[in-house]
This record gives structure tokens, sequence and C-alpha cells, in this order.
């Protein structure tokens, strides 16, 4: 049961910020911006800058560090594997022999930058989702591709399906914990047996979490539809974007730190 | 002693930001075969607290016992605990799966390595127990039956693991009166049949109070009272309306009576203890006016 309850990554906290109060299409930006550098830099430097902003912005957002880092648990394990295939598989220089394997200067290096190359993607990624309302997220978004609807881009539409996706994630989670007790109630087991016992435990998961999901899309697609929903043409927003000066500052700034970064490094 | 909370505290997300306290300081006795409402306002913590009598959830502090043993202590069998103490969850027909109701209801006993024919006895047992004809619905896809069918089916697949213990979490939501009826009664007979402990969880107070020998209020994560349904309505009428409970009709009906001078006993549940009570209290008055008179 505990396994549902720690997926934090991607969950929003509420405060009164700078930078949740930064426009949704600006935070966006800012972040393609430094994960476009961060795969330019070649250098550690580069990195330690990249790191020293997101510092910053977390420090500013009033998000406790603890739920940042939390977002990294569930990557710990791929940044670990990583820096050991990276260790192990590098030709050049050997620092230290065991066995057939060997662990290189170069290997050691390239390991260590990868990950710090994860690491920093992971966290910039949380303090996005972190200090951006699901909604006010997936409207930048929706306003963002917009400017690609001259080539056809359902840009509403496609707002519109990670908004739902994005409120139902919770309520699946949800559902499938309080379908899994009373399985387990009813003497279901999904802790033991080999693997081909344990994915037959998942029919009595699955089949009554998806009998419930079609019923829930069923009811909302008609709650739209009484709503008078009609997709996204001549839809005014209740929540107007509004690009305000430090939008401008901050855009600029993580702009030129980060053209500077990957021109440098 | 069939089940023991000590000091159960539970708080869910413990150490987040939505960090809620569900369960406060808890300290509860069962005994077998009682059979006993558990009553509160809605997001009291019943549910929650219902989850610690089979290990689902483990308290953040204090202990659960069942049959004497810490069931979170490492180790224990947590399987056997389950097979002991049913416990039946709001809106049972959406765990339903299986093709057929026999499949369903068998699903329980198989997972306990049954004989076929064992495994049989237990269908056609658990099915009567929720009066449903075996020849006429165990080959019937569970989900072509009605809603309040679908939870009696639901029921039986957790009766047919014949647990000491049965716990139902609003067995009468979202049904008919009639239907409502038809699962309290059935309860009522398990419980006087089978000697089965029931424990049913309710924000009713009308559905509940007239059948079970124990009532638990809870309010806030709290056991606020513990006692005969009788005792506690004539004794803390007003606690219960405080925390929004509020009383069956008829009970009410006698407090107003008591509130307006009439010597009266409060405690009754049903309609017909009300009307036996009244006329008793007409007829004391009356013999008490003729002894004046005379
Ligand atoms: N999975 C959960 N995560 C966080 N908080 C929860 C969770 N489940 C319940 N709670 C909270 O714990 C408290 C008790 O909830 P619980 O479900 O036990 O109430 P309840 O008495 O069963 O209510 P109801 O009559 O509505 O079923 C509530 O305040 C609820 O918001
Ligand atoms: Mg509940």
């Amino acid at each position: 049961m505990k396994i549902l309850r720690n997926i934090s990554f991607g969950q929003y906290i509420p405060r009164e910020s700078l930078i949740h109060n930064l426009d949704p299409r600006i935070k966006i930006l800012s972040c393609l911006a430094i994960i476009i550098s961060l795969f330019l830099i070649t250098e550690f430097l580069g990195y330690l800058i990249l790191g020293t902003i997101i510092m910053i912005g977390i420090i500013i957002s009033q998000v406790h560090p603890k739920f940042v880092f939390r977002g990294l648990r569930p990557i710990l394990f791929i940044i670990i594997f990583t820096l050991i295939i990276h260790l192990f598989m590098t030709e050049g220089e050997i620092l230290y022999r065991l066995g057939f394997l060997k662990i290189t200067k170069e290997g050691l290096i390239r390991g260590l930058f990868i990950s710090c190359r994860l690491f920093i993607l992971i966290l910039t990624t949380s303090l996005l989702t972190l200090s951006t309302s699901p909604i006010s997220l997936t409207d930048g978004i929706e306003r963002l591709l917009s400017f690609f609807k001259f080539i056809g881009m359902p840009a509403h539409e496609i707002a519109m399906m990670m908004t739902i996706a994005l409120r139902f994630i919770p309520t699946l989670l949800e559902e499938t914990e309080k379908i899994m007790k009373a399985q387990i109630s009813r003497g279901a087991d999904f802790e033991s047996g080999n693997i081909f016992n344990r994915t037959k435990n998942l029919i009595p998961i699955l089949i009554p979490l998806f009998v419930s999901a079609f019923r829930r899309a069923d009811e909302l697609a008609i709650a739209m539809e009484a709503k008078c929903y009609r997709g996204g043409e001549g839809r005014t927003h209740f929540r107007q974007l509004k690009i305000r000066m430090v939008d401008i500052l901050t855009f600029v700034l993580i702009g030129v730190i980060t053209v500077m970064a990957s021109v440098m490094f | 002693m069939f089940i023991c909370l000590e000091n159960v505290n539970f708080t869910y997300n413990l150490h987040m930001p939505f960090e809620t306290k569900a369960l406060k300081d808890i300290s509860l006795n069962i005994n077998e075969g009682e059979f006993i409402g558990l009553i509160g306002h809605t997001g009291c913590g019943k549910t929650t607290l219902i989850q610690h009598f089979n290990g689902l959830l483990e308290p953040t502090s204090g202990k659960v016992y069942v049959e004497g043993l810490d069931i979170n202590e490492r180790g224990v069998n947590l399987r056997l605990i389950r097979q002991k103490v049913g416990l039946v969850f709001q809106y049972p027909e959406n765990q339903l799966f299986e093709e057929t109701i026999f499949q369903e209801v068998a699903f329980g006993p198989k997972k306990l390595s049954l004989s076929e024919d064992k495994i049989e006895k237990r269908v056609r047992e658990a099915l009567k127990m929720v009066d449903l004809d075996y020849n006429l619905y165990a080959e019937r896809s569970p989900f072509s039956l009605s809603g309040g069918e679908m939870r009696r089916v639901a029921l039986a697949s957790i009766l047919s693991i014949r647990p000491k213990m049965l716990v139902l979490d609003e067995p009468t939501a979202n049904l008919d009166p009639q239907g409502r009826n038809k699962i309290l009664s059935e309860m009522k007979a398990i419980h006087d049949n089978f000697g089965i402990t029931v424990i049913l969880v309710s924000h009713n107070m009308e559905i509940i109070a007239e059948i079970v020998d124990r009532l638990l209020v809870m309010h806030r994560g709290e056991i606020i009272l513990d006692g005969p349904p009788r005792e506690i309505f004539e004794k803390y009428a007003d606690d219960l309306i405080k925390v929004g409970l509020g009383l069956p009709q008829v009970t009410r009906c006698m407090h107003e009576l008591r509130a307006k001078g009439k010597e009266i006993y409060t405690g009754v549940l049903t309609v017909e203890d009300a009307e036996k009570e009244i006329l008793d209290r007409v007829r004391k008055s009356n013999k008490q006016l003729k002894i004046k008179k005379g």
C-alpha cells in the first residue's frame, strides 16, 4: 500500500512567492531554456551555474527543499544505474581494477557528468510542477502551443486532454488503493508468488478499475455536454494570463545566463 | 476479547504538507458475538478506524490486538487475520470482476486452497445467507444485476471466507428503503444464527439504532460515546445533537414530550416502544387522577 502514497513527483505546493506568481508561459519557457542548455553544456562549470540558478529558484519559491528532493527519490535508481554503467563501460586511463571490471578516469568523469545532468533536469521540472498549479500549467501549455495553430496543432484539445489526465491521476490512484484494499479483504494476495501469478493477481484490480474509469469518462462527457462544452473555438478564459515586468525580467535573465553558459562551456 | 485497540493514533500523509490526524487516542474492546453500530459524522474517521481491524492500515502509534495477537508485529500472517475479520467496504459492488456470480463468491475460498466440493458448499451457503437463490443466480454475470443485488453478491463473497467478524462500511448507502431493510435484516440474521460479530458503520442514526446492541459514537477522530443505544439516547441526547448526529425521530419525539414537562422514559428506539411507553404513562396518570378524585 505504501507504494501508491510515495508518488509525489508533480505535486503542486501552493505558496505566495515570486516563482509561484510568474506567468506559467515564462516558467515553461525558462525551464525549456535550462533543459536545452543542459544538453549543450560540456563542462562541469556550466552545470554549477545552472545548479545555482535552480537552487536560488527553490529558495525564492519557499517550497521546502524536502519536497523538491523527494521528487528525486524515484529516479535515484536511474541516476545510480547510469553512473555505474559509465564507470565500467568507458575506455580510458584505468584507475582501479576489479576482476575483469575496470574503472576508468574518463568513465568516472562521464558518469558524474551525466548524473549531474539528470539531477538538474529533475530539479528543474520538479520546481516547475511544485510551483505551478496543474491548471495554470496546462493554461500555459495551451497558449504556447497555440503559436503552432496555423500548422493545424489542436492546442486546446491537447491542453484539455492534459488537464483531464492530470485531474484524474490522483483519483485513479485513490480508486486503485480502495480496490486493492477491498480485494485484500476478500483474500487476494498481491505480495507473494512468482511473476506469472502476480500478473494474474492484478486482474481483480484492473477490471474494477477499468469499469470505474469508463463510467467516470462517460459521466464526465455527459457533464461537459450539459455545460455546453463545444471545444476551444471562441472560448474565453476566467483567468487571463498577463505578462508583467517581472516575467520579462526573469525570462531575459534566465535567457542570457543559459545562452552564455551554453556558449562558454 | 476479540479485538482490542490500545491508544491508537493515525495520521494520513504523516510529515507531509497535507497531514490529517484521522484517529486520536482510540482505545476500544470488542467481544465475540457483539452487534455494534459505529456512527459518526462524515469525515470523522470511521472508515479509517475499521481498516485497523484487519491490518490494512497500521496505526501511527498504539496497538491493535486480534484474539490477543498484536497484528502489526513483524511476522504476523495478516492473511489469517483477514480471514477472521471480514471487511466490506463502501459500495462493495465496485469490486466485482468475475464472469459469473459463482466465481465471484468462490474467489475467497479458492485463495484458501479448498477442494472443489467445499468451495461449492461455501458458495451455496454464502448466497443463501444473503438470500440469493443459487440455482437462479450462480451462472449469471455479476454485472447484469441491480445495485442492491450486486451489493449482496459482494457481501456473499466475504461471507464465503467464513469470517468470525463482519465489518460493513455504510452497507445501506444508495439503496432504497426496501433494499436497505433487506440488507439490515440479513445482517441481523447472520449475527443471530451464526454468532458472527457484526459491526455496522453508518452516519445515519435511524438505520442502525434499532438493531444494534451497542453503539459507538465517533466525533473528529475520537470515540465520544460507547454503550447500549437506549442508554445513550436517554442520557446523552444533548451530546449527540451537539455533534450533529441527531436522534431517531421517535426518540426525538419522546425528548420533546419530556421537555414539555411529561414524566417519560426517553430511551426508546421504535415506534412500538414509544406507543407502549406513552400508553403506560397515560394509564398511570389516569389512575392517579382517579385516586385523587376518589
Ligand atoms: N487516503 C487519505 N488520505 C488523506 N486523508 C484521508 C484519506 N482518507 C481519509 N482521509 C481523511 O481522514 C479523515 C477521516 O476519513 P474517513 O474516511 O475515515 O471518514 P469517515 O468517517 O469514513 O467518513 P464518511 O462517513 O464520509 O465515509 C477525513 O478528514 C479525511 O479527509
Ligand atoms: Mg467512510
